[in-house]
């Protein structure tokens, strides 16, 4: 096969894919026909053609996988597709809420008030609703509470690659001795 | 100079850790040395605020102003020597849980900063344009628990409960339920959950074959479809069906 015409079945599978192409969901697309190229390579490839011409778009690499997005000079015009509440910032409370998941997951909504010191009820529904969180079971423990985690929509959301690429969490001393830089 | 608080702070903060974090960077406080009278002197007059605008964690407030005097009057209490053993500074534990807060609400930072960056960029919506949906049996069989308990709230606030008169003590189990389930899907391999609402006479049924379904899932005994979500469950037989 081509290296042209596998660069086309990508660019087809890239549009209309409902979440991230991955290199598995690809070699299952092609069936029977061997790709001379590995994923990545053809990503490659396609990633610099788009950016030659110039195009809206970019390939992203995200939950372990590829997927086209619009690039942020557009979002003037683009969001004008979509409800507003579907693109609302997350409020400080889901914010803290979906950080303390995401470090220690899996986690009971008593975990997460522990740390919180205040009830999270609420950013829970939000984060479920918005599918950045969803239940993964029961906790072993009294009472069998569910457990949470994050998500694929999650990953895609904050444009992770795995839950590998979060954000450091600091340690604590490093944390408060900035704050005493920013007070001297 | 003190700064005296002001009405609308006290939404500024996410709850007591919050807002002892701010008295303790406003002030320059040692965090490992907090003194504990003047934190909680400060504290209280916040809290003060919240019972009046009865914000709804005004109790999480309220606790912590319960623990905060606690802490003060342990540290009034004589320390009795005993020996070389090691006596705990009453402190310690709230310090700790400041502590860990402090990392996760910088950790809250950090995804408002990467929420930033990704909010401009569009990418194709899961679900948005799906040609599987045009088909009306195309069936989601992966469905989360949470889809399932949204399901059954939507079920249950449309389910009217017929009106009898008669007063007698209604007696359901589960295990009662996961026998008529069992029952049922012996007979046929499959049903709606929406054609078993129709028999039951009253909610608390419904509420009790529903944990029962829950149960049988749990169990792998059935298996539960759905074309979309508040769209009625499907039952069927699972792997473990009849164990």
């Amino acid at each position: 096969m081509e290296i042209n015409e596998l660069k086309q079945i990508v660019e087809a599978l890239l549009i209309a894919t409902p979440e991230p192409l991955t290199e598995t969901r690809f070699k299952a697309c092609m069936g029977r026909a061997e790709p001379v190229l590995p994923l990545d390579e053809i990503i490659e490839e396609l990633q610099a053609e788009y950016s030659a011409s110039d195009r809206a778009f970019f390939i992203k690499e995200v939950a372990g996988g590829y997927q086209l997005v619009t690039k942020a000079e557009y979002e003037i015009f683009v969001k004008g597709l979509f409800s507003k509440s579907g693109k609302l910032r997350l409020s400080q409370a889901a914010l803290e809420t979906l950080a303390i998941v995401s470090y220690r997951q899996p986690v009971t909504r008593n975990d997460i008030e522990a740390i919180r010191g205040v009830s999270s009820d609420s950013s829970l529904r939000t984060l479920l609703d918005r599918k950045l969180l969803e239940i993964r079971g029961r906790d072993d423990g009294p009472g069998r509470a569910l457990l949470y985690r994050t998500s694929i929509e999650f990953l895609q959301y904050f444009g992770l690659n795995s839950v590998k690429d979060l954000p450091k969490l600091r340690e604590v001393e490093d944390i408060l001795s900035e704050d005493q830089g920013e007070l001297v | 100079m003190m700064i005296k608080p002001h009405r609308i702070d006290l939404e500024m903060f996410e709850g007591p850790l919050d807002l002892l974090l701010f008295l303790i960077k406003r002030d320059e406080l040692n965090i490992y040395d907090i003194p504990v009278a003047q934190i909680t002197k400060d504290f209280l007059e916040y809290v003060n605020l919240a019972k009046e605008l009865k914000l709804h964690s005004a109790g999480d407030f309220v606790l912590m102003a319960a623990t905060l005097m606690k802490i003060k009057a342990r540290m009034l209490l004589p320390i009795e020597a005993d020996g070389d053993e090691e006596i705990e500074d009453p402190r310690t534990e709230l310090m700790n849980m400041l502590l860990e807060y402090k990392r996760y609400k910088e950790a809250a930072g950090a995804f408002s900063n990467l929420e930033r960056v990704e909010r401009p960029h569009y990418y194709h919506i899961p679900g948005a344009w799906d040609p599987q949906q045009e088909d009306k049996t195309a069936i989601l069989e992966d469905i989360k628990l949470y889809d399932i308990m949204l399901t059954f709230r939507y079920l249950l606030k449309n389910y009217e409960e017929p009106v009898t008169h008669s007063v007698a003590i209604e007696e359901v189990t589960m295990s009662e339920q996961v026998g008529f389930l069992n029952g049922l899907l012996q007979a046929k391999t499959s049903l709606k959950f929406s054609s078993l609402l129709e028999q039951f006479e009253s909610r608390l049924i419904v509420v009790v074959t529903f944990l029962a379904i829950l149960e049988m899932l749990r169990g792998r005994q059935i298996k539960v479809k759905q074309t979309k979500l508040f769209d009625d469950l499907l039952l069927s037989r699972g792997a473990e069906f009849g164990n």
